[in-house]
């Protein structure tokens, strides 16, 4: 703007005479400023420039409301989650954990989201999955070269994992569950999954799951299973239950009880931590795109101030050149 | 002491089934402000799908909300 006072300033230093047809002259040129600085038809660049930071701005604004759904989410999921490892720890205790456990049938559960934009949680279960399954395929081989190699079957909770393991271990897959947390995650909930599981008459099930260590950490842990008859047989390789006194006709009895009940509460634990480490990590993930998104939108505001500077220069720099021009 | 296992064990429950209909029923027992609460605990909804050769077969929903998806409104 003082570029134009500047150049009026000459016009009058020149002469009276011209500065009638010269104001008209100028007062276009003021038009054709102004429309350039509203963008419509000399500020082509300046426009792409101002609907992308309008898009990124609603993106801002998107992924800072789901951060905050998430965070609420997480707090209210917090304490039931710490809750239910009441359930888990005695068993943990008593028949301790034994992840290298062999049998003839091999069951993983990993259990993933459902929705996504919640970082690498569901990628992370899915790869120890695969890791897993090697394992114990080959702790197999290496063991008894005598049996045959164990069946494995995968029974994917969440579809996230489905969409990620049907395509290398699509003919491994028995089952598929979905839609746990759409309403809540109960114990009888988990129940129901349980039997569901029981009726693969596994020897071995292992759950794959994030725990809920902080709201910014997730371990990927594997919780083991045993099924009863491959309890009888650590105990009496020396597992931890073999330090209790078991007896009574009705001990097969007890020890399927025990380890239908195992199943049931590892499930409900792992579901109930996963859920928690979902809206955790969602609520990172939300976050680093919040600050990326701001600050892609500081880079773009500093892109369009210059655009729209120089289109202005440039404007001014018309005028008066054809001022003096005309002046001179 | 029995030799048999127990009746419900006998009529083909899981313990699981078994335990989860005595919480029920527990639940059932309990007074009103806490009542409305513990049955919120008994909600089942979850869909599931048996595989078959590396295909899905047909989707099966187990909802005990009636339809309401466990939300009053």
């Amino acid at each position: 703007m003082s570029l134009r006072r500047a150049g009026l300033a000459l016009l009058r230093q020149q002469g009276a005479p011209l500065v009638e047809s010269l104001s008209a002259t100028t007062q276009q040129a003021q038009g054709a400023v102004r429309e350039a600085v509203e963008g419509c038809s000399r500020g082509v660049s300046t426009l792409a420039v101002k609907q992308r930071m309008k898009s990124v701005g609603n993106i801002q604004k998107i992924t800072k409301a789901m951060k905050m759904v998430a965070a609420s989410k997480m707090r209210s999921a917090t304490a039931a989650t710490e809750n239910s490892r009441g359930i888990v720890q005695p068993f943990l205790r008593m028949l301790g954990d034994m992840p290298d456990t062999q049998g003839a049938k091999a069951v993983f559960v990993p259990v993933t989201s459902d929705k996504g934009l919640c970082g690498g949680i569901n990628s992370t279960v899915c790869k120890y999955t695969r890791a897993t399954v090697k394992a114990v395929r080959d702790g197999a081989a290496a063991a008894d070269s005598g049996e045959a190699a164990p069946e494995m079957m995968l029974v994917v909770m969440g579809e996230k994992g489905r969409a990620q393991l049907q395509r290398d271990m699509r003919d491994n897959i028995y089952g598929t569950v979905a839609d746990t947390n759409k309403v809540k995650i109960t114990f009888p909930e988990a129940s129901a999954i349980a039997e569901e599981l029981l009726k693969t008459e596994y020897d071995t099930a292992r759950i794959l799951y994030n725990r809920f260590v902080s709201a910014i950490n997730q371990k990927p842990t594997i919780a083991t299973v045993l099924s009863p008859d491959a309890l009888e047989r650590a105990a009496a390789e020396g597992g931890a239950m073999d330090s209790y006194e078991l007896e009574g006709p009705d001990r097969p009895e007890m020890l399927m009880d025990l380890a239908e009940f195992q199943l049931a509460a590892t499930l409900y634990n792992s579901m109930m931590e996963n859920n928690c480490s979902e809206q955790s990590s969602r609520m990172s993930a939300m976050e680093n795109s919040t600050k990326n998104a701001g600050e892609m939108l500081g880079k773009l505001t500093l892109t369009y101030n210059r655009t729209r500077q120089a289109s202005i220069t440039t404007e001014l720099i018309e005028i008066i050149s054809g001022a003096t021009a005309l002046a001179g | 002491m029995l030799l048999v296992p127990a009746d419900w064990r006998v009529a083909g429950m899981t313990y699981l089934k078994y335990s989860n209909l005595c919480a029920d029923m527990v639940r059932a027992a309990l007074k009103e402000p806490a009542k409305a609460k513990a049955k919120a605990r008994e909600i089942i909804y979850f869909r599931q799908a048996l595989w078959k050769d590396g295909q899905p077969q047909k989707q099966v929903i187990t909802d005990t909300t009636g339809g309401s998806g466990g939300k009053l409104s």
